[in-house]
């Protein structure tokens, strides 16, 4: 058998490397998959509308903001600016991986683009500045590879959500998966002194700022938040 | 239906911001922005997590705080220890939560700590 078994292809390491790296992370994101789908279904939102924020933003925090604003009547600018606000980190992650991804096709590249979640992002940027010497055809393998496991698995667990959003038992309390994945998203970001002082600035005036409506508290913290750390950085730079 | 659209807009948006540098990958952003765009993230993020853990569900109560509080620092001590292994924070992190809640609610029951 092993005598007529074809050569090892080329390709199977890095894909394999890319679902053994993007398996894990559909684990920890479980949790915050099903209770963000439970909070889909509960708003009066037809399910299937508030469900397609899944495929439309392929990212929970936003998905959350949105659909919770929604459902508290909020307008539709104040609920996009929101929204916009919360992904603006999205404009960071383009910024960091551009660099790697010049060797890819155009089309690869647009196509990418729509798959840049945060655990696409924290998982490609990190096999792109590791000791690896991928070459451009591997870091698209391990790009869409990732993104691939990734997508589907973020439609299944909260659509698996929506459905089971009545059924779950209720001692099966989930509410502190959102916070507690956002937390762990934050974390590997804290690299300076001026990333640490923009996420204490960020946090400290969203709680002080937290009995404004509709979300306003946390524009408010994350304008003051990025506003301290271009000031220390540029300070320091 | 409007609720589509709204959503609708947001992806568009979302995937703008995506796009943006990804498309055109011989450019760098403009300075001033380039010089911004390290801090959006943990600005943002930690706007986001923080009145959840203090405030989670919008008022600060010792039986909700506490918890939360202890919570998100096992997942912080777990992610640093470990290798930053992220199921074994996100769950271990719940766990404590969840024990750390039950155990306030049963000293409640004894008439026990502060309320």
């Amino acid at each position: 058998m092993t005598a007529l078994s074809p050569p090892p292809v080329l390709a199977e390491p890095v894909i394999g490397r890319a679902v053994r790296d993007a398996l894990p992370v559909v684990l920890a994101y479980a949790p915050f998959g099903l209770a963000l789908g439970a909070t889909l279904s509960a708003t009066h939102l037809p399910s299937w509308i508030a469900w397609s924020s899944s495929p439309l933003l392929f990212g929970g925090a936003a998905q959350l903001l949105a659909v919770q604003m929604l459902d508290a009547g909020a307008g539709a600018v104040l609920v996009v600016l929101g929204a916009l606000v919360v992904n603006a980190r999205m404009l960071l992650y383009s910024a960091a991986l551009a660099p790697h991804t010049a060797g890819w096709r155009a089309r690869w590249r647009w196509l990418g683009a729509y798959l840049l979640a945060d655990p696409v992002y924290a998982l490609a940027i990190t096999r792109f500045t590791g000791a690896h010497t991928d070459g451009p055809r591997e870091r698209l393998r391990y790009f869409f590879t990732v993104g691939l496991v990734l997508w589907p698995a973020w439609l299944g667990l909260t659509g698996a959500g929506v459905l089971l959003g009545g059924v779950l038992p209720t001692s099966l309390r989930l509410d502190l998966a959102a916070p507690l994945t956002f937390l762990l998203l934050l974390l590997p970001m804290l690299t300076s002194r001026p990333a640490y002082a923009a996420a204490v600035t960020g946090g400290t005036v969203a709680v002080a700022a937290s009995g404004l409506p509709l979300g306003l508290g946390l524009l408010a913290g994350a304008a003051a938040g990025i506003a301290v750390g271009g000031w220390l950085g540029g300070r320091d730079g | 239906m409007a609720e589509l659209l709204t959503l609708a807009v947001i992806g568009l948006g979302t995937y703008a911001l995506r796009a943006a540098f990804l498309v055109m990958a011989h450019r760098a952003p403009p300075a001033r922005a380039a010089r911004l765009l390290p801090y959006v993230g943990p600005a943002v993020l930690a706007a986001i997590v923080v009145p959840a853990f203090v405030a989670p569900h919008g008022t600060i109560a010792f039986a909700e705080t506490a918890p939360a509080l202890l919570a998100a620092a096992a997942a912080w001590l777990a992610w640093r220890h470990l290798k930053r292994n992220l199921p074994i924070a996100l769950f271990g992190g719940l766990a404590v939560w969840w024990i750390a809640s039950w155990a306030v609610s049963a000293a409640r029951g004894l008439g026990l700590g502060p309320s």
